[in-house]
């Protein structure tokens, strides 16, 4: 990449660099060797020059908008746009969490061209299947999400919006199809049609059991049922985003940076072949992909982490499945940045991790953001929590000027070594994978999940041991913490909701929902079987609209492709 | 040393989520000479079935979105019909600090919060066995 005049110049100064700094060395360490790694364990050396990257070929590296995209999908960066503000909402009843959307509209939450923009997270009990009033719900309605799943609840918190102007982003794990449909049935109710609406389904059915543990459906039935959502939005939802790609829940869940790149690009592979094999080519719907990645700790890492991504699903895109459009190649993100790294203690301290989380997203150059509120290793955040961390954004956006120019820390000799390597150590993942069957083989045999947690344990065994600071746990650690306030749902959610449930459940017309059961569960059936017409969605939608919630769809869906929990599937 | 394979119960709700914690603790008392079992529960009484049908000394419950106090009531509440109160209960995860007078009056004191080490955590059970 460099000339040889540069080359041999960069040596000659090298030489020089390398004496003065075996001096200062020698001074700390005596004879020890400097030695020093990324979080993920690759070697960094205490400095770059032209040689690091001398064996990359230009086009690697390449400018903004143009294969293989290492700079960034477009050409331009923020200059005109900065990226959505995506923080994550969902607590307690409807009427709590569309309180906590307008107040973040009010603070200035603003998506893509000015449009609202709402990341609404479900609660546990519904990504589980249980509606308010069954047991396994107890003590866990609106609790880490929203208490939405079905058409009312949706009707209070969507009150008199316009759902064709404003992006939807549905956090659902299990549930994402009966949600879906709820959606739509519900948008049908106010006059709109699925081609109008915008927005995200994560369709995570082949990551959320790894990254959190939550039961599951059998890994075939998941991959068959997230090739199902997209077939059908790719056909009647053109404006629908169809599919996240969760490798943020991968690396929360342990995995290192180059795991959770290679984990997640298996896993789109997975998906992309079944689509595939259901008649759809790769440009029909691979532009309605995008990702949410981690922001973590390792300041360059994790920006290196992103831009190794944008080269490998770009040739992968490219060159196994033949995609031509840019946008089949392009990496949509919408960056979280890092859960696991925030502390319980010294909880105000997070406010400045999660700053400098948020400034290496924006210089990763992403799409979206979400930032955790300071207090989200206790609780859902407060509202003072949200604001501030709205606030990290605007301040990033508004206030250091970086936006002006597109991919700033291009070309740093540091950051495209580093890049280089990343691509090279999740591409020997990716081909691990694709030789052990692909993804959904991997994930059946307890392959991904020992990747993630060997990876996990390492750096748990890190902190103990004190090699990794962690401020407030193993360093600087104060006696009397100062508290912050912690935002509680009322207590009377739980009741209200039950009550609210039992009330609905009671109103509808239960001939017309029978017969709209029945005839989703023999498309289920029929489904399972291997016997698709792609029935599925229709009938999910007309049960919908019959009154059907969440719990009830999930029920059938259970009984019909079976049910695992996750110490039955990835035994420990 | 002990003379005798301790047995835990480690479990978590299904419908809770983030077992990276639970998962990590499962193996390290592994290695340090536990004997541990590991399972997901969807109601109460499946931990408090498990523990008398599996004969453990110890339950570790692991929580990282509230739901733990209806289950402990519960586990506590059958050990002591099953006359099985020398079963040692704890909770890990994220526990709200206003849960703790609660789980004293439960009698638990076993409580280990964000930031605990393996070893405070085997101190403890070695101390009460």
């Amino acid at each position: 990449m460099f000339d040889a005049r540069t080359l041999e110049e960069d040596e000659r100064l090298k030489d020089t660099w390398q004496a003065q700094f075996a001096g200062v060395r020698k001074k700390f360490m005596g004879d020890s060797e400097y030695r020093a790694e990324t979080f993920s364990g690759l070697p960094v050396k205490p400095l770059y020059t032209p040689a690091d990257i001398e064996h990359i070929p230009y086009a690697e590296i390449g400018v903004p908008g143009q294969f293989p995209f290492t700079r960034g999908n477009y050409p331009m960066g923020y200059q005109f746009m900065a990226w959505a503000n995506q923080p994550v909402i969902g607590c307690g009843s409807p009427e709590e969490t569309r309180a906590r959307m307008d107040y973040l509209r009010e603070q200035g939450m603003t998506g893509y061209f000015g449009h609202p923009h709402f990341n609404l997270v479900y609660d546990l009990a519904t990504h589980g299947g249980f509606d308010p009033t069954h047991r396994a719900a107890e003590g866990r309605v609106g609790e880490c999400g929203m208490s939405v799943y079905s058409m009312p609840t949706m009707a209070i918190l969507f009150k008199d919006m316009p759902l064709d102007k404003m992006n939807v982003v549905h956090i659902t794990m299990n549930q994402t199809l009966p949600i879906l449909a709820i959606y739509i049935a519900y948008a049908q109710s106010r006059g709109y049609s699925p081609d109008q609406l915008r927005g995200n389904s994560m369709n995570w059915y082949h990551t959320y059991n790894v990254a959190s543990g939550l039961a599951t459906f059998p890994p075939l039935a998941c991959d068959k049922l997230a090739a199902e959502l997209i077939w059908y939005c790719t056909r009647n939802m053109p404006k629908w985003n169809t599919t996240n790609l969760f490798g943020y829940g991968i690396e929360e869940s342990g995995a290192n940076a180059y795991e959770e790149i290679a984990v997640i690009v298996a896993a789109g592979m997975s998906i992309t072949r079944r689509c595939m094999e259901l008649g759809l080519a790769p440009d029909d719907f691979l532009p309605r992909f995008g990702f949410q990645i981690a922001q973590g700790n390792d300041f360059f890492e994790e920006i290196a982490k992103i831009r190794a991504l944008r080269k490998i699903w770009a040739k992968t895109n490219r060159d196994t499945f033949g995609a031509k459009k840019p946008q089949s190649m392009q990496v949509r993100i919408h960056t979280h940045t890092s859960g696991a790294m925030l502390t319980a203690q010294q909880p105000l301290v997070n406010l400045i991790r999660t700053s400098i989380q948020g400034l290496g997203a924006a210089l990763s150059g992403v799409q979206a953001m979400e930032i955790p509120g300071y207090d989200e290793a206790l609780a859902i955040p407060s509202e003072d929590a949200a604001r501030l961390a709205l606030r990290i954004q605007q301040v990033v956006a508004e206030e250091t000027n970086i936006v002006k120019v597109a991919d700033p820390l291009g070309g740093s000799y540091y950051l495209e070594a580093l890049t280089a390597s990343l691509e090279q150590k999740a591409m020997e993942i990716i081909e691990r994978i694709e030789e052990k069957g692909g993804f959904i083989k991997s994930w059946e045999s307890g392959y991904i999940r020992s990747l993630i947690e060997v990876s996990a344990r390492k750096w748990k065994e890190k902190v103990d041991s004190g090699r990794q600071t962690v401020i407030g746990v193993n360093k600087y650690e104060m006696k009397d913490e100062q508290k912050v306030p912690l935002y509680k749902i009322d207590p009377e959610t739980e009741k209200k909701q039950k009550a609210r449930d039992v009330e609905f459940k009671a109103s509808r017309d239960r001939k017309r929902l029978d017969s709209a059961m029945k005839s989703l569960e023999e498309s289920l059936v029929a489904f399972r079987n291997g016997d698709n017409d792609h029935s599925l969605l229709p009938r999910m939608i007309e049960a919908a609209g019959c009154g059907a919630t969440n719990g009830e769809m999930m029920d059938v869906m259970k009984k019909t492709l079976g049910w695992l929990n996750s110490a039955v599937l990835s035994p420990v | 040393m002990r003379d005798e394979i301790v047995r835990v119960l480690l479990t978590k709700a299904e419908q809770d989520c983030h077992d990276r914690g639970v998962r990590y603790i499962a193996a390290k008392l592994r290695e340090a000479g536990y004997e541990v079992i590991y399972t997901n529960f969807l109601y109460p009484e499946e931990v408090l079935n498990t523990a008398i049908q599996e004969d453990v000394q110890v339950v570790g419950l692991s929580s990282s979105t509230l739901g733990h106090l209806p289950v402990l009531r519960h586990l506590k509440e059958g050990l002591k019909e099953a006359g099985r109160e020398d079963i040692l209960v704890i909770l890990g995860g994220i526990i709200p600090d206003d849960d703790l007078p609660r789980l004293k009056e439960l009698g638990i004191e076993g409580v280990f919060g964000p930031g605990s080490t393996m070893e405070a955590l085997i101190q403890f059970i070695e101390a009460r066995h």
